[in-house]
């Protein structure tokens, strides 16, 4: 196990300088400069052509390159070219925010999601399916944005239940959870429906009931483990998908987390700003990617890894 | 009122006109302001560059001078101040008594390190016009002086600051953030933890998500009414609004296209405020590029444009057209200068006398301002009925500024909001060829005379006669169309019926809160 965990690690690292470089370059290829938000709209040549110079923006590439890989190497994330904040601090600061997020979206997909899929492969065709299989069309269809805004509307401003965006304790949690884990639940709840279908007509499960166990512990115990690996495949991706950039969500709730960071960053082409929180959600998306891997292993004794 | 349903139904479309917030009071005692849609750069006003950030440096500092709502240039920092007859040597008077925010007497020698350290290069603050009037300041910014020579520091509370050549105007450029006074000493984290003199300190900034600052008790001015001022960061202009429905917030800024409901609505009408704008909307026309370089042409795509149904429609009818770069409300405007009219004849035999009878190809440029590429589809449809094929070149803002920068652009949709409020705001950066290009002339517009007017009304002190001669190259610059001269812009906003002392500012820092409160005992 554990040297299955070092190979992995290991192999991460040329996906790391392969993210970096194709990063680098889109920067590169794409219009636009940080000094444009530098100066403002009103600026003289002279202060442009003075901070070009001191970003080394007018350096060949194969030089740009290595200056920003540098400061990485040496584990130094570097130093906002706008704010002049360290890129480390403020990744820090956002960080924790959005998987705050995203683990009560997954949280959220999880309870929902596979109770509704149980639920419905119990009794295919009975209400409880019916009215699952309609929660997962609208979820999939629907895009994050427009439900961002009706729970909104419905929750905080027709209701008042809630307050409509923002950051703070567990109330301002709910809504934008819901929105982000909505696909997530849909997904959730037909993958579990067809996994146990399959888990509930298998005939480990006959053997369960032949033995003499409790519908319950047959259903959770036999029926559910078993259909689990499908189950862990879409959180993996999800919740890797969550932590790097629920943007649209943070957007419309005000959540002061690591998309927005990095899309503003983007905007201002803010180099470090940019690669710095590239190649940290690389990280993150390797290490939630691993962690899968190693939960199958978990759910499923077959999958060895030595 | 509409039921829930049919309200769910109408979303997202009408999310914005949502009918009946259900807010009628609050019990917040703290000011909340929504109008920032992103993160300040930095409060550090070296860095202030960006409207946030001007708007948070007004509330945490003092510059010698400020503006107030109406957009007037009022004493701050400074008491008093002499002009020399010549126009070159200003003496300011400072206030005394005046204290930082950690307790440290506010005195002369501030002013000048302030100064000195926006200009310093090794600041890279990236902004530092405002101060380039000062004799030897732009030799300091571009490092070869290692002093300001035009500032001299007399006694604590006078400061001597000599221009390289006479500006008349040079006490409203002192009242923009990047000249506001900073204390001696300043730590690296300054940007995050301000000292300044203004009505208000600073408590605590969560990066996109709030600024929170407590009232400054021994404000020179008077403290604030109010005890605490939140300035929140709301990406989403739908999401404002719902914050402002239920009563979170106390002053919204209404999107353009959504004015015109909120007009409608007889409750929320009542709510809305807005000042005389200071926003020109216009598309540069580069007066170098191929068949553009034609004042015919460019008068025939003035022609060829029926803007003011623009107006109406796009931004619910709240431009003033304009003809010529000078805001109405600002000295030196010609109210007696009509737009060009809406004439495709005119405009096909002008540019047949211009030698294109089968009309002539450019460029059409847009950042990703919604709004202006909605805009620029107009005005394509417009000029291709009179044989002007625009092809629309839609790129990411800061690309299309870049890109109009360089004199890439044949024609550039854009604004210009007034850093301060006075015409040659307008002209000098706009249109003079001192400033072409980065300096924000991106019509490359070249004209002897129109340099000489405005040259000289920047030296002109006699405000009568300085208003002349502005609106005499406003009439040039109107004649030579070296733009598409579109609409002045006011923004509207919403303001609170408990909110007391609030006025909507022309210019954007023109309004620090500090007679705004929350009237406890409020109608119903």
């Amino acid at each position: 196990m554990a040297s299955f965990i070092l190979r992995r690690l290991l192999l991460a690292i040329p996906t790391l300088i392969g993210v970096l470089v194709v990063a680098f370059l889109l920067l590169y290829v794409a219009p636009g400069d940080p000094v444009q938000s530098m100066v403002g709209e009103r600026a003289d040549e002279e202060t442009i052509a003075r901070l070009r110079q001191e970003l080394h923006l007018d350096e060949p590439l194969p030089k740009q390159f290595a200056l920003y890989v540098g400061g990485i190497a040496r584990g130094d994330l570097g130093t906002s070219y706008i704010t002049r904040r360290p890129i480390a601090r403020d990744i820090a600061e956002r960080f924790p925010k959005t998987l705050q997020l995203a683990g009560a979206a997954m949280l959220l997909a999880i309870v929902v999601g596979v109770t509704l899929g149980v639920l419905s492969a119990r009794n295919p065709g009975g209400p409880i399916d019916r009215f699952g299989l309609g929660l997962a069309y609208l979820g999939v269809s629907f895009p994050v944005f427009w439900v961002g805004l009706l729970l909104i509307l419905l929750f905080a401003v027709t209701l008042h239940w809630l307050p409509p965006s923002g950051f703070g304790g567990p109330r301002y949690l709910i809504l934008p959870a819901i929105a982000l884990g909505m696909r997530s639940i849909a997904f959730l709840a037909r993958m579990t429906r067809s996994a146990m279908l399959e888990s509930l007509s298998a005939d480990y499960t006959r053997t369960a009931r032949a033995k003499g166990l409790a519908e319950r512990v047959v259903v959770v115990r036999h029926a559910l483990r078993n259909a689990l690996i499908p189950v862990i495949t879409v959180l993996g991706l999800d919740f890797g998908a969550y932590l790097t950039g629920s943007i649209l969500t943070e957007t419309i709730f005000s959540w002061p987390g690591i998309g927005r960071y990095v899309v503003t960053a983007i905007g201002k082409r803010d180099l470090p700003a940019i690669s710095g929180s590239v190649l940290f959600l690389s990280v993150v998306f390797v290490l939630v990617n691993l962690i899968t891997d190693l939960l199958y292993a978990k759910a499923d004794p077959r999958v060895a890894y030595d | 009122m509409r039921t829930l349903a049919q309200r769910l139904l109408l979303c997202p479309a009408v999310i914005a006109t949502l009918a009946c917030g259900g807010a009628s009071g609050t019990d917040r005692r703290t000011l909340v302001d929504s109008r920032d849609q992103y993160d300040p750069r930095s409060l550090d006003p070296a860095l202030s560059t960006d409207v946030p950030t001007g708007r948070a440096v007004g509330y945490l500092f003092d510059g010698l001078t400020r503006f107030t709502p109406d957009a007037r240039v009022e004493p701050a920092l400074a008491e008093r101040w002499e002009v020399s007859p010549d126009g070159l040597t200003y003496t300011f008077h400072l206030r005394r008594g005046v204290l930082f925010h950690d307790g440290t007497p506010f005195t002369a020698r501030h002013v000048a390190t302030s100064w000195q350290r926006v200009l310093d290069p090794k600041v890279k603050g990236g902004r530092g016009w405002p101060l380039y009037p000062i004799a030897g300041a732009e030799d300091f910014a571009g490092g070869k002086k290692s002093v300001i020579g035009g500032l001299t520091v007399r006694d604590d509370s006078t400061i001597v600051v000599r221009l390289k050549e006479p500006f008349a105007i040079f006490p409203k450029l002192l009242a923009m953030p990047v000249a506001a006074v900073v204390p001696e000493n300043i730590p690296p984290d300054f940007g995050e933890k301000p000292v300044g003199t203004g009505p208000w300190r600073f408590v605590e900034w969560k990066h996109d998500d709030y600024l929170l600052f407590a009232r400054n008790e021994q404000y020179w001015d008077g403290a604030p009414k109010s005890d605490s001022l939140r300035a929140r960061i709301i990406a989403e202009p739908s999401t404002a609004v719902a914050e402002f429905e239920s009563g979170n917030v106390d002053v919204l800024l209404i999107p353009e296209g959504e004015v015109m409901a909120w007009e409608e609505d007889r409750e929320r009408r009542k709510l809305l405020q807005s000042a005389a704008g200071l926003q020109l909307t216009y598309m540069a026309i580069n007066t170098q590029r191929g068949p553009l370089r034609d004042r015919r042409v460019r008068q025939a795509i003035n022609h060829a444009v029926d803007i003011q149904p623009m107006i109406d429609i796009l931004v619910s009818g709240r431009g003033i057209r304009a003809a010529g770069v000078i805001p109405p409300s600002l000295e030196g405007a010609d109210s007696a200068r009509r737009p060009y009219p809406f004439d495709t004849r005119a405009a096909r035999r002008l540019l047949r006398e211009a030698g294109y009878p089968d009309g002539i190809d450019v460029d059409l440029w847009v950042g990703s301002n919604p709004l202006y590429i909605r805009m620029a589809q107009t005005i394509q449809a417009y000029l291709a009925k009179v044989g002007i094929r625009a092809k629309i070149v839609q790129r990411e803002s800061a690309a299309a500024r870049a890109a109009s920068r360089a004199g890439n652009t044949d024609l550039f949709l854009k604004d210009w909001y007034a850093d301060y409020p006075d015409a040659e705001n307008f002209l000098y950066p706009l249109l003079h060829s001192a400033n072409k290009g980065a300096g924000g002339n991106v019509s490359f517009f070249e004209n002897a005379e129109f340099d000489r007017i405005v040259s000289a009304s920047r030296q002109e002190p006699d405000s009568l006669k300085r208003a002349l001669l502005y609106r005499q190259a406003d009439s040039l610059a109107f004649v030579e169309a070296p733009m598409l001269f579109l609409y002045f812009y006011s923004d509207a906003l919403a303001v609170q019926p408990w909110v007391a002392g609030f006025q909507a500012p022309a210019i954007f820092n023109g309004q620090r809160w500090t007679k705004s409160m929350i009237e406890r005992d409020q109608p119903e």
